[in-house]
C-alpha cells in the first residue's frame, strides 16, 4: 500500500452542541472525514441537519453559545485546537476560505466591493495597491461577474442577489487558499454561471490541488462536482461514499427518500413530488436511537429506538449508518 | 384564461452608478411588459442580474419605475392610496432570508404579528395557528420560541414564507425561496403552494434559478436576459420548444446526474 498523503483536513467525531433546557442539543453529532489536496467532499442533507454549523466549526467561527468537540481535528497534520488567535487569522481567509450561505454575512454593506477584496488580498500577501486592485479584478472576473473593473466601486446593496454571491466567491478566491468551503455558494446563480463556477473550482482542484467542501441541496449538481458525498440527517452523517455510487445505489432510507422527492426535468404536477412522510424530530429529541427512526419505513423495533446505527460497508468506500442494513446487508430492500 | 390582475406596462428602470469617479446610468429594465393573472403561477427565470427582483418589486410598488405604469384589475395605480389597496393583498418573500426578519423578535411573535395587524382570528387561537403554519412548512412548533439567529438558512427561509402566508394574501411573490431547502422539504413547500392556488385561488410570482422546479410548478414562464423578457409562454411549451437562444443555453446547463460526464455543461466550460 502506498503511504497516505498528508491530509488538508483530518477530522474525527466532530460534534457541535448548543445548551438546551433538557441538556445539550447536538446540531452536529459525530462527523469524521479526511480531505486530501485536490479532493472534494460534497455535503447534502436535511435543512437544519448541521451542514453550516459543521463548516463553521472547521473555520472556528461557530456561534458563541456553541461548544465544539472532536477526537481529532488536524489541518495539514497540526491540531487546530492548539492554534493561537494569530495563527487562526493567518489560516482563515488565507489558507482556508469559506463562501457563506448568507452573502450578507461575508460582505460589509458600508464598503465598496473592490475595497473589501483588496483588504483580503493585502491581509494575506505583501503587495502594492495596484497589485491588490488587479487581483480584485481578476478574482471578480473568475467568479463570473461581468465588467469586474466597473463593479469595483459598487456597494453590496447595488448588486443583485447572485452578483453579491459572486463577490463572496471572489473574496474566498482572493488569497488563493488551499481549501475552499462552499456553503450553498451557487444558490442564487443561474445555471450557466453556476456551471462556470463549478468548472473553475474543479480546474483549481486539478491544477493547484485545491481541497473543496461543497454543501448543496442539489443532488444533480453534487454529481457534477464529484468526489465523495456525505448525507446528513438531524446532525448525524447517515451515508457516505463516491457521489455517483451513493446516488445510483442509495442504502440509507433517508437518502432513498430524499432522492425520490427530487424534481427532475420530467416531473409534472400529474404525478406530484413525494416529500418524505412525517416530521423532522423535535430539536434535541433524537436521543440514543437512530435519528430517522420516526419516519423510517424499514426501522427495526427494539433496535432503532435504543441503538445508534453502526457503520456498515455497502461497497468500496461506501458506508451507511443504518441498523436495518447492519442486520440484513440490504437496508430492507427485497 | 382569467383577466390580468396586475399588469406592468412598458417598465423602465435606470440606476445611477459611479464609475471611475463619474456617474453613469445603468438600465436594469428595458421597456418590460408583463402581467399576472388571477389564480395563476407565473415563473420568472433568467440570468443572474437580469432584473427579475427589480421587476417583481416594481410590480407591487416596493420600488418605483423610471418609466411605465402598473395596472391593478385594469386600473392605473398612481396615488398612495391606490398602492396601499394593491399592497393589502400582496405578500413578498425576499430573496435574502437572513435580513428579512427582525433579529430580536422570537419566531412565534413574528408569525402572530400579521394576524394581529389584519385582525385575523382571536387572540387565544393565534398560538395554535402559528404552530399549524410552522408544521405546514416542515418546522417543529417548538421553533416558535427561537430567535432568527438560532435557525439554519433553510429554516429561516421557511419562517419567511410562513410569515407571508399568515396574512392570507391573494398574491404572493416568492423570490428564490426554495433553493435553500432540501428536496423533501422543497416538495412539501411546493405542494403547499399548489394547494393554496387550488383552494384559495392564490396568484403567485415565483422567481427561481431551478428550472426543474419552475417546470413543475408554474403555469406560465418569463425568461429574462439583460433587462429584457426574451421569451414567455406556457411552461410546457417553452421547455419543449425554446425559441430564444438564451433559453436554450439555460436548459442545456441544468445539472443532471444521468448525463454522461463529457456532456456536462461543466466539462463544456472547462474546455
Ligand atoms: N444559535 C443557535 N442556537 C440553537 N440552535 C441553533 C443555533 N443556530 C443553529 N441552530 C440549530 O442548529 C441546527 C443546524 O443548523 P445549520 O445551520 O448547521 O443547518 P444546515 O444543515 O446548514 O441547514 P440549511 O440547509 O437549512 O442551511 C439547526 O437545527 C438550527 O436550528
Ligand atoms: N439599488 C441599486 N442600485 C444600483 N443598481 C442596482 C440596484 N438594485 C439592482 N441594481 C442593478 O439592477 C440589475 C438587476 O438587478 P436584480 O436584482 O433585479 O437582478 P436579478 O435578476 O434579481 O438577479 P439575481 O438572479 O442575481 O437575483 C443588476 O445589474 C443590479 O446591479
Ligand atoms: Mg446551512
Ligand atoms: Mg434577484
Amino acid at each position: 500500500m502506498t503511504a497516505m498523503r498528508q491530509a488538508l483536513l483530518d477530522v474525527a467525531e466532530l460534534s457541535v452542541a448548543f445548551p438546551g433546557r433538557n441538556g445539550p442539543i447536538r446540531a452536529v453529532d459525530g462527523v469524521s472525514f479526511r480531505l486530501e489536496p485536490g479532493e472534494s467532499l460534497v455535503i447534502a442533507g436535511e435543512s437544519g441537519s448541521g451542514k453550516s454549523m459543521l463548516c463553521r466549526a472547521l473555520m472556528n467561527i461557530q456561534p458563541g453559545a456553541a461548544s465544539v468537540t472532536a477526537t481529532r481535528m488536524d489541518w495539514q497534520g497540526r491540531a487546530l485546537g492548539a492554534l493561537s488567535p494569530r495563527d487562526w487569522r493567518a489560516l482563515r481567509g488565507g489558507q482556508m476560505a469559506m463562501i457563506f450561505q448568507d452573502p450578507a454575512a461575508a460582505l460589509n454593506p458600508l464598503l465598496s466591493v473592490g475595497r473589501q477584496i483588496m483588504d483580503v488580498v493585502n491581509a494575506h500577501r505583501a503587495c502594492s495597491r495596484a497589485q491588490a486592485r488587479s487581483r480584485a479584478i481578476e478574482v471578480l472576473g473568475l467568479a463570473g461577474l461581468p465588467e469586474p473593473e466597473a463593479r469595483l466601486a459598487s456597494y453590496p446593496s447595488q448588486l443583485s442577489g447572485g452578483m453579491r454571491q459572486r463577490v463572496a466567491i471572489a473574496l474566498a478566491l482572493a488569497a488563493a487558499p488551499k481549501l475552499i468551503i462552499a456553503d450553498e455558494a451557487t444558490t442564487n446563480l443561474d445555471v450557466s454561471i453556476q456551471a462556470q463556477i463549478v468548472a473553475l473550482l474543479k480546474r483549481l482542484q486539478r491544477e493547484l490541488g485545491l481541497g473543496l467542501i461543497f454543501v448543496t441541496h442539489d443532488l444533480d449538481l453534487a454529481a457534477e462536482v464529484g468526489g465523495r458525498l456525505m448525507v446528513m440527517y438531524a446532525g448525524q452523517p447517515v451515508e457516505t461514499g463516491p457521489v455517483q455510487t451513493v446516488l445510483k445505489d442509495p442504502c440509507h432510507p433517508y437518502t432513498r427518500g430524499l432522492l425520490r422527492s427530487a424534481p427532475t426535468l420530467h416531473s409534472s404536477r400529474e404525478t406530484p413530488l413525494q416529500p418524505i412522510p412525517g416530521q423532522t424530530p423535535k430539536p434535541g429529541a433524537v436521543g440514543a436511537g437512530a435519528p430517522f427512526r420516526s419516519r423510517c419505513p424499514v426501522s427495526v423495533e427494539g433496535v432503532c429506538d435504543v441503538r445508534r446505527a453502526p457503520w456498515s460497508e455497502a461497497g468500496p468506500g461506501h458506508r451507511v449508518a443504518c441498523n436495518r442494513f447492519a442486520l440484513d446487508g440490504r437496508g430492507g430492500l427485497p | 384564461m382569467s383577466k390580468p390582475m396586475i399588469e406592468a406596462c412598458g417598465i423602465d428602470k435606470t440606476f445611477t452608478l459611479r464609475r471611475d469617479g463619474r456617474l453613469v446610468e445603468h438600465r436594469a429594465l428595458k421597456t418590460v411588459s408583463a402581467d399576472l393573472h388571477e389564480g395563476e403561477i407565473l415563473g420568472i427565470v433568467g440570468e443572474s442580474g437580469s432584473g427579475k427582483t427589480t421587476l417583481s418589486r416594481i410590480m407591487i410598488g416596493i420600488d418605483t419605475a423610471s418609466k411605465g405604469e402598473i395596472l391593478f384589475h385594469g386600473d392605473r395605480v398612481a396615488t398612495r392610496r391606490e398602492w396601499r389597496d394593491l399592497r393589502r393583498h400582496v405578500q413578498y418573500v425576499f430573496q435574502d432570508p437572513f435580513t428579512a426578519l427582525c433579529p430580536t423578535m422570537r419566531i412565534g411573535k413574528a408569525l402572530a404579528e400579521p394576524l394581529a395587524i389584519h385582525g385575523i382570528g382571536s387572540r387565544e387561537e393565534r398560538p395554535a395557528r402559528v404552530a399549524r403554519m410552522l408544521e405546514m412548512v416542515g418546522l417543529h412548533p417548538d421553533m416558535a420560541g427561537r430567535l432568527p439567529s438560532q435557525l439554519s438558512g433553510g429554516q429561516r427561509q421557511r419562517v419567511n414564507l410562513a410569515r407571508a402566508l399568515m396574512s392570507e394574501p391573494k398574491v404572493l411573490i416568492c423570490d428564490e425561496i426554495v433553493s435553500g431547502l432540501d428536496v423533501s422539504v422543497q416538495a412539501q413547500v411546493l405542494a403547499l403552494l399548489l394547494d393554496l392556488q387550488k383552494r384559495l385561488g392564490l396568484s403567485l410570482i415565483f422567481i427561481s434559478h431551478d428550472l426543474r422546479v419552475i417546470r413543475y410548478l408554474c403555469d406560465r414562464v418569463l425568461v429574462m436576459y439583460l433587462g429584457e423578457i426574451v421569451e414567455q409562454g406556457r411552461t410546457d411549451e417553452v421547455f419543449a420548444a425554446p425559441k430564444h437562444d438564451y433559453t436554450r443555453r439555460l436548459l442545456a446547463a441544468i445539472p443532471d446526474r444521468d448525463r454522461p460526464a463529457h456532456h456536462s455543461p461543466i466539462d463544456e466550460a472547462l474546455k
